[in-house]
């Protein structure tokens, strides 16, 4: 019977290396099969610790893919429930992640806060660094830019050196908060620097962000065609993975950029793809984003 | 640089924090009643119409879609002025421009012109 139970705990383990390396490779649906099948055997075995971690799991990526509402009641009851600190904190790290996406900045530094506190108990280096992370991400939600960025550094400093992707994120955050502080060279550098780690970890959704940062950052300075450049390749990329909130922030960075190279015929074409995919209701949104530049009133991270 | 179409005393960008308190006024609502509307903190709504808060595109364009306003509106709202009197200053405006800015203001207008007889036609295609 002892040797059953660890036959299982081995096979449970077993599929979650396997979901993890598949979401890092950025492959969730491969991941959510193997999640599906791992809570499948915690629950036959009446592994509740096992069972939360799958469940942990599957609320990443759910949340991630904007269907996240259904996994809160769920991962509210493990943080109150669960006697196991580590799925305390995965539990409490989405629930921030949950209420970043719906734009609650305020819940969703209650819940950073809570994971943070949980990762320090556990004492794993990558959780307190992706704890610090999402901070910093509750923390520029709110438009507390100096303070978030200093939990990315603080973030950056302590992950390991061989998380690429997470590195790329950070890093991708870091810059960006360089360019709404105005220090241009610093988030060029860093934003560069993380496209080109997302592309060695062979990851196309976290090449998208980085795109999209430098196509403001270009913008910014004025430098039109490698704007469009870059806000095309994330448009791209976004369009093939399915990721909304990227072709909507695309969209708009191609049609401000056309707007301000007095392209005005592709710019009122980006704007009413805009407006037609996303904003139907909004009447005389193209018109609106010809007539309005709203740059410094968006945050493309929120 | 501005389009040339649209000069900078248009394209400012503390403006539609600054119309967004006005047309909440106007509609005499506290910050407390739209940003219940809204679903976002009253204080974040505060900071925005202050110019000091940056919002995802999917929250300006639901705060600007809560005044059900086209651009026109947005701007001239509150601006009583007929007909006759916005075209002359149109006109005196347009005047100021140099020769080049000139030429700009027309093929705009050509191309919003040519964009009323496409949107006419299509209606007309639907009719029958």
């Amino acid at each position: 019977m002892r040797r059953d139970r660890k036959q299982g705990e081995r096979q449970f383990e077993q599929l979650k290396a396997a979901w993890l390396a598949e979401i890092e490779a950025g492959r969730l649906q491969e991941a959510l099969d193997l999640i599906a099948k791992g809570v499948e055997l915690a629950e036959s075995r009446g592994d509740v610790r096992q069972t939360d971690a799958a469940i942990c799991a599957r609320a990443s990526i759910t949340i991630h893919l904007g269907q996240g509402e259904q996994e809160v009641p769920k991962l509210r009851e493990i943080l109150l429930r669960s006697s196991d600190v580590g799925n305390a904190r995965l539990a409490s790290y989405h629930l921030s992640i949950y209420y970043q996406f719906v734009e609650n900045y305020k819940k969703s530094l209650f819940y950073a806060r809570l994971a943070l506190d949980r990762s320090k108990l556990v004492g794993r280096q990558d959780w307190l660094a992706s704890s610090h992370n999402q901070l910093g991400n509750a923390l520029l939600g709110e438009n507390y830019i100096d303070l978030a960025f200093t939990e990315y550094e603080h973030s950056l400093s302590l992950m390991p050196p061989d998380a690429k992707v997470w590195r790329s994120s950070i890093l991708n955050n870091l810059g960006y908060c360089h360019l709404l502080q105005g220090h241009f060279a610093e988030g060029f550098r860093m934003l560069c620097e993380s496209l080109r780690l997302a592309r060695r970890a062979g990851n196309e959704v976290y090449q998208i962000l980085p795109h999209l940062d430098l196509a403001y950052a270009h913008l910014e300075r004025n430098r039109f065609r490698d704007a469009r450049r870059h806000a095309t390749a994330a448009l791209a990329l976004a369009e093939r993975n399915g990721e909304r909130y990227a072709i909507r922030n695309a969209l708009y960075l191609l049609g401000e950029t056309a707007n301000l190279d007095r392209d005005e015929g592709s710019a009122w074409d980006y704007f009413s793809r805009l407006h037609s995919e996303f904003y139907p209701e909004f009447k005389g949104l193209p018109q609106f984003l010809m007539a309005v530049d709203v740059r410094k009133l968006v945050n493309l991270h929120a | 640089m501005p389009s040339i179409l649209f000069p900078e005393n248009v394209r400012q960008v503390h403006l539609v924090g600054r119309k967004i308190r006005e047309l909440r006024k106007e509609r005499r609502l506290t910050q407390v009643e739209l940003s219940t509307r809204l679903g976002i903190q009253q204080s974040d709504l505060s900071r925005m119409e202050k110019g000091e808060y940056r919002v995802s595109l999917d929250t300006l364009f639901k705060i600007l879609a809560e005044f059900k306003m086209g651009i026109g509106e947005f701007f001239e709202a509150g601006v009583q002025e007929s007909p006759g009197e916005r075209a002359a200053r149109v006109v005196q405006d347009f005047n100021t421009l140099s020769t080049d800015a000139q030429r700009e203001v027309q093929e705009f207008i050509a191309f919003k012109r040519g964009q009323s007889i496409e949107r006419l036609r299509e209606e007309r295609l639907e009719e029958s």
